[in-house]
């Protein structure tokens, strides 16, 4: 059963996109939209309950164990509350001739297909086809940045796809050089099976450190574009501020993680290989780099796209410090932390576009007394600002206190003295400008209709999950993280 | 194992690459001619215009001091002297003491030197356009061939030419080292620019804004502009020997006796011809860079060859 | 073939793969610098061939062919079409000058050399110095994107970048397995499919090069 659903997963969002180019009704597509979603969500419930009772599964060039069921289920809860919110945000969209109606199917289908490459990128077991779809996901999304057409959107679309596609070739190669280590240790067993990460675990410790070493860095440098670490970072803020905003959601609250997948199971390779010090080393580098860039463009930002895509750099950053400081807390805060900012990022970023749909405008000194005119989208939007600024009792001061506890029980000192200071700074800045979006006299220029109903069921899926992921942990979610951390830690 | 050279085979050698320089010359002007679809003139040419030069008087500016009635006797004695350390017909180091490749180098480069100060002396404006403009290429094209030199010479322990050529033996293509196809591309990168052809100077045009060497020869006239052309074809020549003696077998192995140097003859001329069609081939396929794009294109020759000594150190 | 023989081949189609990077590096026309990555490509399918020879691996004789076909043949097609169709501006412009980019691309050569050389049991798993080799050419692909303004010769830059990937990939002893390879060619060449459409967009609907937009910054 779960073997099969390793085939069923990614085909179920291929066969949707499929489906979705039959049709021009925009009823019908947001139908299938949500429908193919829910599919999604609900076999994906069944795989996370039998990897659960029997343990990971493998099939061909896929496998599932628990380390990827966390990313899965962080992105198809996300797919599923983005084709919610896109019911409602669509009509508007299209109202205004932002998007155009007869062009609509090529749009959801290219979600759809975006969305499986990253489901194979989650389920890869093989670091070649983890690669193709990591690439797959590029071309996919690169068109989407670029949908609305218009001469920013497609200058954001060409820099993201060249940074990427720059950044993913030195993963490629990073990934020969582990391959190439690997095919020298087991002579015989190299071949089709290969490149399985898997495979190569078992062996892990025998391989080269020298080759291994410089491939870890390659993929580093490779993977570490696509998840956005400074100073690979170039094209995030530039993509988040000019995709559709579902699509903004998908890539910082999803692809990003896909891309940290990537690069931890490097990282267990390279633990294994050359002593944990090594990866360590490297993660810190990026991770503080990140934060520390991170900073000064969020305080000076206008554009509240633009401020949540540098807001998502500083996060990645923070998930690379998490798995850089290690130990079972360290790992455990850091996927904890994936999970918690690319949920209360998406709800940031649902909640920035409605606003911005409301104002015609990105610019966050236009948009003032958001609570006057739309007072749950801003309840939403001031509770995501709060979360992602890391206060209690959101989830995200959870992982992040997490994330420092590791750091102070391995006496990383100056990283952890950077670190905290930047996340005061940066809370400091959100708040204020969150502040004064929210309140404040709204300008007459602002729209003072209802708010929709869909994208706002979207956020409060979205909402729910933050704040209870702030109160409680469910034990079963918390067994799966712990098997997780099992997996990078060993 | 290779013999040595005695003296009357180098003095053949050398005779040779003097009096045939004009003959290659008129070949690629042929060459030339024939793929760009023009009869052209016939390959003795050059011999023909040197006769006609020899016999006319001489002109000589006012401001010339009498150092520039000297010059070309002297840059052709570089020249020659250049020459006669090339191996043409047979491989192996000389019998007697001669100088190696970077005395060759700095003969060419001494002639170079004198031309450009000739052409300052006589106090014209497009003598000294042309010797500024010279100057300016010649320390991008000298290190480079330097390199190249350098990294053929690393294997053989030498740099003296003979004692080089000898050490590659009869060996072609499918024995070369990596970092011999990086120095025959720099080499052919750099052929043009050292003989003064296009994409770097163009020989066939006395236009201003062109011309390098032609600017420096302006002033000359009667028997010494004869010397300074002589002087030019037999620099070419001695550089087309220098990529073969670098790059190519020269020679049969045991190639004492006639019939040897009859054999290396022949090789020597096909190799030439070779050379020779590769030039023509540029000069009738480019058009002559800008100025300021030389240095750029001669980048790619010195980057090639700094690389080919790389590639032998490393 | 002995070892010894794929050995010197490789080594030999190593530095003419350095030669024709240099061409493209320091290429003043689109043109020279599409035809020169054709060569590399060119190049690396005969590597593949070779390999493929000498291993018996019937995998890499697919990799070689579909290397030669697309790479060398179709993709510098779609480009030169591009070109035309486009009618863009011939001459490339750099952001820094040709001679500094030749300076870092020996700086980065001589690195790749001396990393490679610092590993000590790799010559087990590669051939000959198809490590090195790939390193440099896979940065100085990333050298030529980003120094490169046009369009089109950052796509020159990209196909050159993975040039050196798959020459060290080929040159892994046991070769990779022939699935992902193919998977690999095939994302390269929906990439580029994308990028020259999206060139193309760009010049119909905001009727500008990818080179003149650069308003998004801060």
């Amino acid at each position: 059963m779960a073997e099969t659903l390793l085939w069923v997963l990614p085909l179920v969002p291929t066969v949707t996109a499929l489906l979705m180019l039959t049709t021009r009704n925009r009823r019908l597509l947001s139908a299938l939209d949500v429908g193919g979603s829910a599919v999604l969500v609900a076999l994906t419930l069944v795989l996370a309950r039998e990897v659960a009772a029997g343990g990971p599964r493998a099939l061909g060039l896929l496998r599932v164990d628990d380390l990827g069921l966390v990313f899965l289920l962080l992105l198809v809860v996300l797919t599923l509350a983005v084709s919610i919110y896109t019911v409602g945000w669509l009509g508007e969209a299209v109202a205004v001739g932002n998007m155009k109606a007869e062009s609509l199917r090529s749009y959801f289908a290219l979600v759809h297909a975006f969305v499986a490459t990253m489901v194979v990128t989650v389920l890869a077991d093989n670091l070649g086809v983890l690669w193709i779809a990591m690439e797959g996901t590029t071309i996919t999304s690169a068109i989407l940045i670029g949908y609305h057409g218009h001469h920013h959107g497609l200058e954001a679309a060409w820099k993201y796809i060249i940074v990427t596609t720059i950044g993913i070739s030195f993963g490629l190669f990073g990934t020969v050089l582990v391959y190439a280590a690997y095919a020298a240790a087991v002579p015989l067993a190299a071949g089709a099976g290969g490149l399985s990460w898997s495979a190569i675990m078992q062996v892990a410790p025998s391989l080269d450190p020298g080759i291994v070493r410089i491939g870890f860095i390659f993929v580093m440098i490779g993977y570490g574009t696509k998840a956005g670490l400074a100073p690979m970072h170039l094209w995030l803020p530039d993509a988040h501020s000019q995709a559709p905003t579902p699509v903004s959601a998908l890539l910082s609250g999803v692809l990003i993680k896909c891309a940290l997948l990537g690069i931890i199971r490097f990282q267990t390779i390279a633990a294994a290989a050359c002593g944990p010090a090594f990866p360590t080393q490297v993660l810190l580098v990026f991770g503080l780099t990140s934060v520390i860039v991170a900073t000064p463009f969020i305080l000076a930002q206008h554009d509240i796209k633009r401020l949540l895509g540098y807001h998502s750099v500083e996060h990645v950053g923070i998930v690379a410090l998490g798995l850089g400081f290690g130990g079972p807390v360290g790992t455990y805060g850091a996927l904890l932390h994936v999970v918690n900012h690319g949920v209360t990022k998406a709800l940031a970023f649902f909640a920035a576009g409605t606003a911005i749909a409301r104002y015609g405008s990105r610019d966050m000194r236009v948009i003032r007394g958001l609570l006057a005119v739309a007072p749950i989208g801003a309840t939403l939007l001031m509770l995501a600002a709060l979360s992602l600024a890391g206060l209690p009792p959101f989830s995200i001061f959870v992982s992040e206190l997490m994330v420092l506890r590791a750091g102070i029980g391995d006496g990383h000192w100056p990283a952890v003295a950077i670190f905290l200071a930047m996340v005061v700074v940066i809370l400091a800045g959100l708040l204020h400008h969150a502040g004064s979006m929210a309140f404040g006299e709204a300008p007459a220029s602002a729209g003072r209709q209802r708010e929709a109903r869909s994208p706002l069921l979207g956020m409060a899926l979205l909402a729910a999950i933050m704040v209870l992921a702030g109160l409680t942990i469910p034990t079963s979610f918390d067994g799966l993280l712990r098997r997780a951390t099992g997996i990078v830690v060993d | 194992m290779t013999v040595d050279r005695p003296l009357g085979l180098v003095l053949l050698e050398m005779s040779l690459l003097v009096l045939l320089g004009p003959l290659v010359t008129g070949t690629i002007q042929k060459l030339k001619a024939r793929l760009q679809c023009r009869q052209g003139a016939g390959v003795l040419q050059p011999y023909r215009d040197l006769a006609k030069l020899l016999g006319k008087g001489t002109v000589q500016a006012d401001t010339a001091s009498g150092f520039f009635r000297s010059v070309p006797v002297l840059v052709l004695a570089a020249t020659v002297a250049a020459a006669a350390l090339v191996p043409v017909l047979r491989a192996g180091p000389p019998a007697f003491p001669l100088g190696d490749a970077v005395m060759l180098l700095g003969l060419l480069a001494l002639a170079r030197f004198l031309t450009a100060v000739g052409a300052l002396d006589a106090g014209g404006a497009f003598g000294g356009m042309g010797a500024s403009r010279e100057m300016t290429v010649a320390p991008l094209v000298e290190p480079a061939l330097m390199l190249v030199v350098f990294s053929t010479a690393v294997v053989a322990g030498t740099t003296e030419l003979g004692a080089l050529a000898g050490q590659r033996g009869t060996s072609w293509f499918p024995a070369w080292r990596a970092a011999d196809f990086l120095g025959l591309a720099a080499m052919l990168v750099l052929l043009p620019a050292e003989t003064g052809r296009i994409p770097v100077d163009n020989p066939d045009t006395h236009l201003e804004l062109t011309m390098l060497h032609e600017g420096m020869l302006l002033e000359h006239s009667g028997p010494g502009l004869a010397c300074m052309v002589l002087a030019s074809h037999t620099r070419q020549l001695v550089m087309l020997g220098l990529v073969s003696a670098l790059f190519f077998p020269v020679g049969p192995v045991d190639g004492a006796g006639v019939p040897g140097l009859l054999v290396g003859a022949g090789a020597f001329a096909a190799k030439i011809l070779l050379l020779a069609t590769f030039l023509a081939l540029v000069e009738s396929s480019y058009a002559k860079l800008r100025f300021f794009r030389v240095p750029q294109y001669l980048g790619v020759g010195f980057v090639c060859a700094l690389l080919a000594l790389g590639l032998r150190i490393l | 073939m002995s070892p010894e023989t794929v050995h010197t081949i490789i080594d030999d189609l190593g530095a003419l793969l350095l030669l024709t990077m240099i061409v493209i590096v320091a290429a003043t026309q689109i043109y020279r610098a599409i035809y020169a990555v054709a060569a590399q490509s060119l190049l690396i399918a005969v590597a593949g061939a070779v390999l493929a020879a000498s291993t018996g691996n019937v995998d890499l004789w697919v990799i070689a062919g579909v290397t030669l076909a697309v790479k060398a043949l179709v993709l510098p097609w779609v480009l030169h079409r591009v070109v035309q169709r486009m009618n863009v501006r011939r001459e490339v412009e750099p952001v820094i000058p040709v001679a500094a980019t030749l300076a870092l691309t020996v700086a980065v050569v001589v690195m790749s050399f001396q990393l490679s050389a610092s590993l000590g049991s790799v010559g087990r798993a590669i051939t000959g110095n198809a490590l090195p080799v790939g390193i440099a050419l896979t940065l100085l692909g990333v050298l030529v994107m980003a120094t490169q303004k046009t369009a089109l010769t950052q796509m020159v830059g990209l196909f050159a970048s993975e040039n050196g990937i798959f020459f060290t990939a080929m040159a892994v002893t046991q070769g990779m397995p022939l699935i992902i390879e193919i998977g690999v060619i095939l994302d390269v060449i929906l990439a580029a499919l994308v990028m020259a459409i999206m060139v193309l967009r760009v010049r119909s609907t905001v009727d500008a090069d990818i080179a003149d937009l650069d308003e998004l910054r801060g």
